[in-house]
């Protein structure tokens, strides 16, 4: 076999295997990121054929939709509100459930991940059953110490309704981020430990000094993750359990995109809103990742 | 690994992760109570009270036949196995070549797939509506295919790119001697040795696609077609109008059932594929 046959036999191999996985990809990934950006500049119903070039309009629109801005308002608190919440409890229950020894570690830890494995509309549903004014969990419980029968609307008052979707948001989410932590505790060397217990260290102090250090990579890497899964994902949970309401008062960028296209027809300005998610989520990575850059440290 | 002896904290320590577990497993519970009511228990008992009897197991044959879960299972099973399929052998070709290979523009493709997995996909979602429109793909089960497959390929192939790296060449090198095509050493000596990584991207994609909702949404309309997610969401949003509130409880418990069943069995190989995914 001449070598000229057997380049072309390692080529025609790397092509058969690069080219099928890249054309659907390019048809349905690529094609429609991109499609979706040039969308934007349009102003377009979808069902007339001819969409109009309007530039930047949808951009300008945004700027004056005050909707717009309660979105991101919305999307920024269920990042905070989600780093804070997942990141305490998933810390908290990876190093309880490796560092201290807990017969039952390997129980609780497979509990744990259960809401993980969960479709977000069915914990959506459940959610929205505890909540439930009539036949739900909470106002039953709240009843059983008073004398009338509560019958809040949880998730009727447009000033507070968002802080209610905090509670699945982060009950969903804790499972994953604490199988993250607990690999990354499990790769630290038991002789850092034994030393520290050697010099009478505490819990506290080896925590602080040894746990969070050598943790503190994959930390960075979870609150950016959830940054970005609530920046591109918390819609869906918001869109069922509240379609963005009362009163647009829980929309979010998510929400209000799938609002405006699927709902209203506005494809363009719904595209608009998608160029906006992508530009937020790229500068908060930038920023958190600025922000988080120091205090690394290497094993050795 | 240390033990704790304070007796206190070891009491508030377990009392949190017991809580916990109670959060997680405890609305389970209640799906499956819920199942077996009728809407006069809703109405009239405690939300935590057991049900009544004889329990109406009429839920799951009345969800199943006259909503047309079996129809949605069967979509759901079908769509779930046919994009995990596609979705890990398109992933482990390329992962393959990329791994192995160097060729020009190897690279900038696998550059490609993985800074992808930066971009919102709510960005297609409109796009993708009238692509699939046009391509007349929209409620069929093999469009929504396509789509999950393609949604599967970035992180599949940073994955196994991983994987396929950490293997031995020997073997390979091994099969060329004997003669064996490219193709063969792929498929008759990578394939089988890569079984671990590639059941644990299966399992994760299955997780993923059996709950997948929005994409489901948009694409699908016609109710012929809905997956399980997709109904769900819909019975939700129609309970507005007629309170059935027992058979939602049942059709919640369809579709969480197999997706629990398939978590108690490849656990191990959930937790090495989330920890293979973050580190970067």
């Amino acid at each position: 076999m001449n070598s000229g046959t057997a380049k072309w036999q390692r080529n025609v191999f790397i092509a058969s295997f690069i080219i099928p996985t890249l054309i659907f990809f390019g048809i349905f990934t690529i094609y429609p990121v991109v499609q979706g950006l040039y969308y934007s500049f349009f102003d377009w119903s979808g069902m007339s054929e001819h969409k109009t070039f309007v530039g930047f309009d949808n951009f300008k629109e945004m700027f004056h939709d005050p909707i717009v801005w309660r979105a991101i308002g919305n999307d920024y608190f269920l990042v905070v509100g989600k780093i804070a919440g997942i990141m305490v409890l998933a810390t908290f229950f990876a190093v309880a459930l490796t560092r201290f020894g807990f017969k039952l570690a390997g129980f609780f830890r497979s509990i744990f991940f259960i809401p993980n494995v969960i479709s977000v509309v069915v914990i959506g549903v459940l959610w929205n059953f505890i909540y439930n004014p009539q036949i739900g969990f909470l106002n039953a419980f709240l009843s059983l110490f008073t004398e009338d029968k509560v019958t809040i609307t949880w998730l009727g008052f447009p000033a507070h309704t968002i802080w209610m979707l905090l509670p699945p948001a982060i009950w969903a989410g804790i499972g994953f981020y604490m199988i993250l932590l607990i690999a990354a505790i499990q790769s630290i060397p038991e002789s850092y430990y034994e030393a520290a217990n050697i010099e009478g260290a505490g819990e506290w102090h080896q925590f602080w000094n040894i746990t969070l250090p050598l943790i503190w990579e994959q930390m960075k890497v979870s609150i950016i993750n959830i940054m970005m899964t609530t920046l591109n994902g918390s819609f869906v949970i918001v869109w069922i359990m509240t379609e963005g309401g009362p009163d647009n008062s829980t929309q979010v960028m998510g929400s209000y995109l799938y609002q405006m296209a699927f709902r209203q027809f506005h494809f363009g300005y719904g595209a608009a809103i998608g160029f906006v998610i992508l530009v937020l989520s790229l500068i908060t990575t930038i920023v958190l990742q600025r922000l988080m850059r120091h205090e690394s440290v290497e094993m050795s | 690994m240390r033990h704790i002896k304070n007796p206190v904290v070891k009491f508030i320590l377990y009392a949190i992760l017991i809580l916990w577990s109670i959060s997680v497993i405890y609305p389970l519970i209640w799906t499956v109570l819920d199942s077996v009511k009728d809407n006069e228990q809703f109405f009239f008992n405690a939300p935590w009270a057991l049900p009544d009897f004889p329990l109406l197991w009429s839920n799951f044959s009345y969800v199943w036949s006259k909503y047309n879960f079996s129809t949605y299972f069967m979509n759901s099973l079908i769509i779930t196995v046919g994009s995990t399929f596609l979705g890990v052998l398109l992933s482990a070709m390329t992962a393959y070549v990329l791994a192995r290979y160097k060729f020009r523009g190897s690279n900038v493709l696998f550059l490609l797939y993985i800074s992808s997995m930066m971009v919102p996909f709510v960005l297609a979602l409109i796009p993708l509506f009238f692509l699939m429109n046009s391509m007349g793909l929209i409620n069929t089960k093999i469009g929504l295919i396509f789509v999950y497959t393609s949604s599967l390929l970035a992180f599949g192939i940073f994955i196994l790119v991983g994987f396929f790296k950490s293997l031995p060449k020997e073997l390979e090198e091994a099969a060329i001697v004997d003669g064996a095509s490219y193709y063969g050493t792929f498929f008759k000596v990578m394939l089988p040795l890569s079984q671990p990584g590639l059941i644990t991207l299966g399992i994760v994609n299955v997780l993923n696609i059996w709950n997948e909702y929005i994409v489901g949404t948009i694409l699908i309309n016609d109710p012929e077609q809905y997956t399980l997610p997709v109904e769900i969401g819909i019975m939700q949003a129609e309970m507005q109008y007629r309170t059935e509130w027992g058979p939602l409880f049942a059709a919640l418990l369809i579709t969480i059932v197999p997706i629990l069943i398939v978590y108690i069995i490849f656990q191990r190989q959930i937790a090495s594929g989330i920890t293979a995914g973050a580190v970067k």
